[in-house]
This record gives structure tokens, sequence and C-alpha cells, in this order.
């Protein structure tokens, strides 16, 4: 079988003062080798719930996370996750933050910072390696979070919206840049967005998801060859689907994908 | 441009300072010697000069021994206080279990230890640095504990997703540092009133017939020479200034460089 990632029947149950809530019901994925799957759905739906379960940071309720055979029991570098706040180490120069997964491996010095400045080139931020996150824009930083996720070469890439808090345009040059990277670097990538025009510039598929309780309702090939043109007849049918599947209410069934 | 304002600004500060604290010295100078005119009551800036230079050998010795129960009290406080902090901020039992402890002990004032510092200790240098070490371990162990009790969630889930296992590695690479500018200010409160501690303890002949508060009032205060007490109180102004100063240059500007972000300065 040609599985990168599974999820099987997953479900995640959070308890709070006002007693139980379902967070997400029944999701069931598969994820191909080298594939970008977008992961699409309204604020709140749970999709850093998701993205947390199969990083190992939570458990799931119930069902399993299979990850290249093994099932998923607890956060390891070999699932790299871009968070959707900052998470750079403020007290870490760019550099320093690069090579902290490096370090916990107990990788020596040459080798990890060689490891580091390969990583800190490709996402192009080569001459900032001395700076600390407060002197970076919120671009950079995201970018090195990008690369802090890969130096560690992980077989897949988590990524919870990472381009959630920059402008526009800036955000359109880092989605180039990340498609080039995964393009090089042959990883699979688990993306999650709620921007329909992000989804489908970037995804080689598209998993919908429903409001709370999260459940996947549908999922788009899209069969649109790179580099793709953000104004294209092709794009802009697959975002009116796209758009009118999350103005859906709540009645689809769920689906495995 | 900007740096030229800058530099403008500065000089401008230097000078204005220099004429307020002149100011200062010729009004004390004037009252000193045209009303008060007695020196026991107000010592002139002018005999305090000379009663700097008639003590400037036994001044030596008494900062240094003053300095070094200050170290003793400082170095034992910070150990102390960063590890209590610690382990308070990490484990919910043991916070639980000494926070009622900490927050009477940490009510009394220092110097009621005194009596206590030298009946353990007699009067040897660890006993006023006991003292010290009473007045500059609670600000250190609230600080470190406020730092491991305030480390942002998503640290702790980017070092762990990036191979962190739970415990030692953690604390070693994420909430230490993230703690370090709250241990850093801690320890400056700390050794603000461990220098307050050193005086008032040596007042009291915690450490024997030695250090700068001893002297100042077993000698000079109960010989009534108070040109010279002057001299040691502007001195003992002048160190903690000076400690303040070295820290924040060591500390602060060196190693909490990244903080600049985030905090005003
Ligand atoms: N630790 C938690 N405890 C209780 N409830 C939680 C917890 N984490 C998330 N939730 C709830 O689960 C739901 C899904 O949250 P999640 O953060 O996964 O949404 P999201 O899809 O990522 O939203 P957004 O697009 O705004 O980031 C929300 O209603 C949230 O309140
Ligand atoms: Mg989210």
């Amino acid at each position: 079988m040609n599985h990168k990632l599974e999820l099987r029947n997953v479900t995640k149950t959070f308890n709070t003062e006002e007693g139980e809530m379902e967070a997400l019901e029944g999701i069931s994925l598969v994820v191909k080798p080298n594939e970008f799957l977008c992961i699409i759905g309204p604020s709140g739906c749970g999709k850093t719930t998701l993205l947390r379960l199969v990083a190992g940071l939570d458990q799931p309720s119930s069902g399993e996370i299979i990850l290249d055979g093994k099932e998923v029991i607890g956060p390891s570098p070999d699932r790299g996750m871009v968070f959707q706040e900052f998470s750079l180490f403020p007290w870490r120069t760019v550099l320093k933050n690069v090579e902290f997964g490096l370090e916990i491996k107990g990788m020596k010095d040459k080798a990890r910072r060689e490891l580091a400045e390969k990583y800190i080139e490709l996402v192009g931020l080569k001459g900032f390696e001395n700076c600390y996150p407060y002197e970076l824009s919120g671009g950079m930083k995201q970018r090195v979070a990008i690369a802090r996720a890969l130096a560690t070469e992980p077989a897949i890439l988590l990524m919870d919206e990472p381009f959630g808090s920059v402008d526009a345009q800036t955000r359109n040059i880092l989605q180039e840049e990340l498609l080039e990277i995964w393009k090089r670097t042959k990883k699979t990538v688990l993306f999650v967005t709620h921007s329909v025009d992000e989804a489908v510039y970037l995804a080689d598929r598209v998993a919908v998801m429903s409001a709370r309780p999260g459940c996947l309702i549908k999922c788009l090939d899209i069969d649109i060859p790179r580099p793709r043109k953000r104004t294209s007849v092709e794009v802009n049918e697959f975002r009116e689907q796209l758009l009118m599947l999350l103005s859906l209410e709540r009645s689809k069934a769920c689906i495995s994908v | 441009m900007k740096e030229k304002k800058g530099l403008h600004f500065l000089k401008r500060r230097g000078i204005i300072e220099t004429i307020g604290i002149s100011t200062v010295v010729i009004i004390w100078q004037l009252v000193a010697s045209f009303i008060v005119k007695k020196t026991y009551l107000l010592p002139s800036p002018y005999e305090v000069f000379f009663a700097f230079y008639t003590v400037r050998e036994v001044i030596l010795v008494d900062i240094y021994i003053s300095l070094l129960h200050f170290g003793i009290g400082l170095g034992v406080g910070t150990a102390v206080g960063i590890t209590l902090g610690a382990l308070m901020g990490g484990f919910k039992l043991v916070d639980r279990a000494m926070d009622p402890i900490m927050e009477i002990l940490r009510a009394i004032p220092p110097i009621a230890w005194i009596p206590f510092a030298i009946i353990w200790l007699k009067l040897t240098h660890y006993s006023a640095g006991f003292v010290v070490f009473v007045g500059a371990i609670f600000p250190i162990l609230i600080n470190t504990y406020t730092g491991f009790k305030s480390v942002d969630k998503i640290y702790i889930d980017a070092a762990k997703v990036l191979g962190c296992k739970k415990g030692m590695s953690l604390i070693k690479s994420v909430v230490l540092p993230y703690s370090l500018p709250y241990i850093a200010a801690g320890t400056r409160i700390g050794m603000g009133i461990g220098w307050m501690c050193v005086v008032a303890a040596e007042m009291f002949g915690a450490s024997g017939r030695v250090g700068l508060g001893w002297r100042l009032w077993n000698r000079f205060y109960a010989l009534h020479m108070m040109d010279k007490l002057v001299a040691y109180m502007i001195i003992i102004g002048l160190i903690a200034l000076l400690l303040d100063r070295i820290f924040r240059y060591l500390v602060e500007e060196r190693t909490l460089k990244w903080r600049k972000g985030m905090v005003a300065v």
C-alpha cells in the first residue's frame, strides 16, 4: 500500500468546564508520499486540533494515526511542525533556532552548523543567521520556522496556517517558495488553511472540513499543472466549488479521504 | 542624523547633571558653614572630602570585608533561590507544600534574623552572609518561580516536536532560557536588598569588628566622627550603584540582548 500517513476514524473530545466538547468526529484520511494535501475548514472546526494529534502533542480520544506503518504515540522529530502562531525561541538567533532540533539529537557542532546553514539558505535567509527573532518581520519568522522544521529532516511536514498572519503579497511569495522547497526536498506536506485561494494554489488535493465537530465532508483533486496561475479559469472553478462547500450547512455526511 | 541628535541630547544631559550635583554640593557647603556651623550635626562637603583622605586605608579593608559578606550571601541566595524557585515552578506538589511557609518566612524582615545568625554561625563572615542570604533569596526565588510558571506553551510544544522529551532537556533548553530575564530581575532586586542587609548586620556586629557597617556605627557614630561617617555613607551608596551597573552591563546587555524587542528598556 502506498500510504505515508493514515488516520483511522480519529476523534477528539475535550473535557472543558461545561462538560465534554467534541472537536473532531471520525476523521479518516490517507496521505500519499510526496503529496501536498491541504485541509480547509472554517475557524474553530478543529484544524489545529487535527494537526496536533498527528504531531503527537495530543492524544486522540479514539481511532489511530499511522505514519510509515507505525502508530503515532508522541511527538517526534520525524514530523516537522510549523505552528499557526510565532513559535521561534526568542532567546536564540536564527541559526540557533534552526540548530535546535539537531542539538537535541546530539549532532556535532560543525555538522549541525552546516546543515542549519543549508536550510537557512533554502528559505532565503542567508545573511540573517545571527539575527534574533525580534529583528525579523512576520514573514521572515515563518521562513525560519520552516527551516527549523525541515532541519531535522522529518518524513512529513505539518503546517498550521503558517502564512495566516502575513500580508497578501508576502503570502503569495511564501507560497511560491514553499512549493519550490517541497519540489526540491520531496516532502509529504499536510497543510492547514482557511483560505480557499491558498488551498487551490498549493495543493494536490484539498480536503474540506465541516464546522465543529469537525469531520471531512469532501475531497477535491486539484489536477491543474504547476506553476499555476492564480487567476486562471480552472483555478477559479475550484475556488467556486470550495467556497460553495464551505458555505454549506452541516448536512453532509462524513467521508473517508 | 538620528545619531547626531542622540549625541547632542546626551551631551546636554551630562551638563545638566553636573550642574545638578554641583548645586546640591554648593548649597550643602553653604548651609553647613554658614547656618549649621557644627560638624557633628552636618559635616560640610569640604570636611567629608578630607575625611575620605584620612580613612583611605581602612576603608579599603572594610570594602573588601563587606563585599565578602555580600558575596557569600548573594552566592548562596542565588543558588538556593533559583533551585527552590525552579522546583516550586516545576512541580505542583512542591509548590503547594512550600508556598505557605515561604510566604511566612518572606514576611519576616531579614534583620530580625541577626540574633540567630550570630548564635548559629558565631562572629564569622558567614553570619553577616546569612543575613544577606535571607534578604536576597526571596526576590530571586519568586522571580524564578514566576518565570517557570509563565513559559508560553507554544515554546514547549515547539521543543517537543523538535525532539525534546519531557523533563530535564525541556527545562534546560526552553524553561531556563525563557526564565532568565525573570531570574536576572530577581537577582538585581536581591542584590539591592542584600547590600542593605550587609550594612545592618555589620552594624550589629554580626561578623565581629569588621566591615563598612560596623565601623560606621561602632566607630564613627560612637565617637561622633560625622565627617567620616558621611564619607562611609557615600561609599556604601556608590558601591550599591556600581554593583547594579556592573550587573546590568554583564547580564542584561550581554546575555539578555534578545529581550530588546520584547520590553521597553
Ligand atoms: N485544549 C483544548 N481544550 C478545550 N477545547 C479546545 C482545546 N483546543 C481546542 N479546543 C476547541 O476545539 C475547537 C477546535 O479548535 P482548533 O484550534 O482546532 O480550531 P481551528 O480549526 O484550528 O481554528 P482556527 O482556524 O481559528 O485556527 C474549538 O472550538 C476550540 O475551542
Ligand atoms: Mg487553528
